[in-house]
């Protein structure tokens, strides 16, 4: 595991930032996610060592981190705050990171001039990061995170502010370190972004771990609870009599048209939804959709008060 | 294992210097060094003649004591403590409150080489400003023909503002690593503090630093002994406190 953290809390005050998590974060991208407030960025603070834990432990690499500086050799952090020396140019200040890991000059500039060509930010590596655009910022903090070649990520909502071709160009970019081997810890409040990168998923609410593990047995999980399905008949009222004949839904409304109704047995539901549309009892069965089949659903579900 | 501290600091010492001639500070800086400097030619055309004594309410202030007063007036009570303040507290918590201090504090480096790079370098900057501002109030203030007599005396000056910049600089340094507020606190201290504590009878004077800044008081020792002590409670309370970024 590269990432493990046991009974990890945090508070500022009486304020709870994180609440006794225990996670093991293996090899290659891992995707936390989590609302506004959730916790993401205070434990990305603990891994990196920027915080200390108020309670239990955070191993990175099988070694503390707080007060380990010579574990940074290995690890790059690019934090969510849009702070730079503006006056700086993009490659001086990628360049001045870059000697702070012990490369003399001409190592970092060579180094920085790589992790700008990554980022797609050769092309204005010399212009002041004032000038930079949200977008170019966003890069130019990837670039000083991966320019001393680290085994560990860590990215706290590296998407923020790109346009969506960057956006892309990023996930791809992400994917690549992870297939070559380094490890990704990175942080985003929109669901489609990490399951874009990945499928090993953790999601966190409230400071609290609230599940994890691969895309596929987290939506497991929720089978255990009501499904919702929206569906748009000819006849509404006459697919709500029908759907109620059976006792595989748990609830069922009009909204704006649609049938909106909930069950605990989706398999059991939509084969009997085919039934129904089949026989053209309710009319021609125009739209069916479920927000739970989204991954954005599950998201909601489960971090869900 | 611990980190080098050397390389790490001379890093850090060349980064810090880079960001000091961009600082909002700097411009203050040149202001409260370049001020005695137009103060000294204002006062060196009042002089008739080129005479070397000024007449002040019916009294004769000749050059040497004009040069000293602004050194103890002007530089000792106000610039140099003014200075190490600002500058000072602003080290580490301009990083903290612009949050650039995260990119400083992921590197594999001992969070002590970080403020003791940029300590020497706040020192660099303010020495290489501040003493050709006195060297140049003296060629102005005093005449030619008087220069000799009182070179010594510039070298003593020179050392003592030396010192003083170290030594408010590096308690202000202790200051900007400690507290969240430190500019008003430093303020309260130069301004409030050492003026009330320098005129009270007892040892509360040797709680200051001015104390040891005044020519009948004078000690090398206490404020080398106060620079180092503070600088290194410095590294160590960095390398210990954690600090919340506010979102």
């Amino acid at each position: 595991m590269i990432v493990a953290t046991d009974h990890l809390s945090k508070w500022y005050g009486h304020v709870s930032g994180l609440n006794d998590v225990t996670v093991a974060l293996p090899d290659g991208i891992t995707g936390l996610l989590g609302p506004n407030g959730a916790g993401k960025s205070t434990f990305m603070k603990v891994v990196t060592g920027q915080l200390r834990p108020s309670a239990g432990t955070v191993r990175v690499f099988g070694e503390p981190i707080w007060g380990n500086p010579s574990q940074y050799q290995r690890l790059g952090f690019c934090p969510e705050q849009d702070a730079f020396y503006e006056h700086m140019t993009g490659l001086e200040w990628v360049a001045a990171l870059a000697r702070l890991h012990g490369m003399e000059e001409a190592s970092a500039v060579a180094a920085a001039r790589r992790a700008l060509e990554k980022v797609d930010l050769l092309d204005v590596a010399d212009r002041k990061i004032g000038a930079y655009s949200r977008g170019m910022r966003q890069r130019v903090k990837l670039a000083q995170a991966i320019a001393h070649d680290p085994q560990l990520l860590i990215l706290d909502e590296p998407l923020s502010g790109m346009d969506p071709i960057m956006r892309r160009r990023t996930i791809r970019l992400i994917k690549e370190w992870g297939g070559a081997g380094k490890s990704v810890v990175v942080s985003s409040h929109i669901l489609h972004e990490i399951e874009a990168m990945t499928a090993n998923i953790v999601l966190i609410h409230n400071g609290r771990i609230v599940a994890e593990g691969d895309v596929h047995q987290i939506r497991a999980l929720i089978d255990e609870h009501p499904h919702r399905v929206s569906i748009r008949a000819g006849d509404p009222r006459a697919l709500a009599r029908r759907l109620f004949v059976d006792d595989d839904i748990t609830s069922l409304r009009f909204e704006d048209g649609a049938v909106i109704v909930e069950t605990p047995r989706p398999d059991a539901f939509y084969s009997r939804l085919t039934e129904i549309a089949a026989s053209g009892e309710a009319g021609a069965i125009e739209e069916v959709t479920s927000p739970d089949d989204n991954l954005q659903a599950v998201f909601n579900y489960l971090v869900k008060p | 294992m611990r980190p080098p501290l050397l390389a790490p600091t001379r890093r850090i010492f060349e980064l810090a210097l880079g960001e000091m001639l961009w600082a909002r500070r700097t411009v203050f800086m040149a202001a409260a060094a370049g001020a005695p400097v137009l103060l000294a030619i204002v006062t060196r055309l009042a002089l008739e003649n080129g005479s070397s004594v000024l007449i002040i309410n019916g009294g004769r202030v000749d050059s040497e004591a004009m040069f000293g007063t602004a050194i103890s007036a002007l530089y000792l009570r106000f610039i140099v403590p003014a200075l190490g303040l600002f500058y000072g507290t602003s080290l580490i918590a301009d990083e903290v409150e612009d949050k650039t201090i995260t990119y400083l504090f992921t590197r594999p480096i001992a969070r002590g080489a970080i403020v003791l790079g940029k300590y020497l370098a706040y020192l660099l900057c303010v020495i290489s400003v501040v003493l050709p501002s006195v060297a140049l109030v003296f060629m102005v203030m005093v005449p030619f023909r008087d220069m000799g007599v009182l070179f010594r005396a510039l070298v003593g000056d020179l050392g003592l503002i030396t010192l003083g910049l170290a030594a408010y600089g590096a308690v202000f340094l202790w200051a900007g690593v400690s507290f969240k507020r430190p500019l008003v606190a430093g303020l309260v201290f130069i301004f409030g503090w050492e003026q009330i504590a320098l005129t009270l009878p007892g040892s509360l004077r040797h709680l200051t630093i001015a104390y040891y800044l005044q020519a009948a008081t004078v000690s090398v020792t206490s404020l080398i002994v106060m620079i180092i002590a503070a600088v290194f409670v410095a590294m160590r309370t960095i390398e210990r406190r954690e600090y919340v970024l506010e979102q």
